[in-house]
């Protein structure tokens, strides 16, 4: 399927495939670019790399999440076979508590993180050797209840520095903000049982700095690196746990 | 007066959007909203408006344990 570069010993090397290629790589957490725009050729190859459950989802979702959850999926299995040196068919998902997946092979977890983000037309695949990591990225596209939305994932501070900004600057930063806030919750794995009105972005980057340090209020003792990897076609962020003292 | 169903379908087709469109009042009501493609931040303030239309507390966790929107309704019917 896939003319991937084979891993290097040292850890994670570039890949890149037929509609996926490399993003962006830190701190030994590669960031790999699922192009999600629609292939009826390659989502039919992607198809053909799913297993019997992922079929099953497959037809639960409508067209569009369909492509983008298969075109993510089948490119992530390919990464995952070539870093880890499995066949495809030896290759399973689980899911925590509250949804975050992680990999298996023949039944035995991989020694590999990973997280999965799409929107609209691109996705971002997050691959570590090591430590939690999580991902997002949004297309900026307009939305029709934003102050709505603003008041149900922003903390106070936040939603007082949007209140000052007008169109378009205001939407730009929403995602930027949010894009934040959704990487750190992903890498966290608690899903929707973290609010996330409950805690804000660092103060320096809310302020425009790209990276940052950040610990959950509730969880003072973990640190996160924290990176904007947005670009002008989309907001991303990548958040990745940094090892304790 | 409105069923729960009408009222549900009500605050989809009054909150929710999939990449910019609204996603209707034709959404069917035995697929989830993370199947149809919702965003997070969406999912997360459609559980709020849920909440406060029928006054009660329900977190986005809570919200997210339901299969299906037709699960939610069958849910809000049942506390009468």
């Amino acid at each position: 399927m896939a003319m991937i570069v084979r891993a290097s010993p040292e850890g994670l090397s570039p890949v890149a495939g037929p509609w996926w290629s490399p993003f962006t790589t830190t701190a030994g957490v590669q960031v790999v670019h699922v192009a999600l725009s629609p292939a009826p050729a390659c989502e039919a190859e992607a198809y053909g790399w799913l297993d019997q459950a992922e079929r099953d989802a497959w037809h639960k979702y409508l067209p569009r999440p369909r492509r983008q959850f298969t075109l993510c999926r089948a490119a992530l299995r390919a990464i995952l076979c070539e870093q880890s040196g499995c066949r495809n068919d030896q290759l399973s998902f689980g899911a925590g508590s509250h949804g975050k997946p992680f990999a298996m092979a023949e039944g035995a977890c991989l020694p590999l993180n990973f997280n999965v983000s799409h929107s609209g037309r691109h996705g971002l695949i997050a691959l570590s050797v090591a430590g939690r990591l999580g991902v997002d990225i949004e297309e900026r596209i307009p939305r029709r209840h934003l102050e709505e939305l603003i008041a149900a994932v922003m903390g106070p501070e936040e939603q007082a520095e949007l209140a000052v900004l007008r169109e378009p600057a205001k939407l730009h930063r929403f995602y930027r903000l949010w894009t934040l806030k959704e990487a750190l919750i992903k890498a966290l794995g608690t899903g929707f049982s973290t609010d996330p009105s409950g805690f804000q972005a660092p103060p320096a980057m809310r302020r425009g700095g790209m990276t940052g340090v950040f610990s959950f209020p509730h969880l003072p003792s973990v640190a996160w690196r924290l990176e904007d990897i947005g670009d002008e076609r989309f907001a991303a962020a990548l958040a990745y746990e940094l090892e304790g003292p | 007066m409105a069923t729960v169903e009408e009222r549900i379908r009500k605050l989809v087709d009054e909150n929710l959007e999939i990449e910019g469109r609204p996603v209707g009042r034709t959404l069917d009501l035995n697929a989830s909203l993370r199947d149809a493609g919702v965003p997070s931040a969406d999912f997360i303030a459609f559980t709020k408006v849920v909440a406060e239309e029928f006054n009660l507390t329900f977190s986005p966790d809570d919200c997210s344990r339901f299969q299906s929107l037709g699960d939610l309704v069958t849910f809000l019917d049942s506390r009468g």
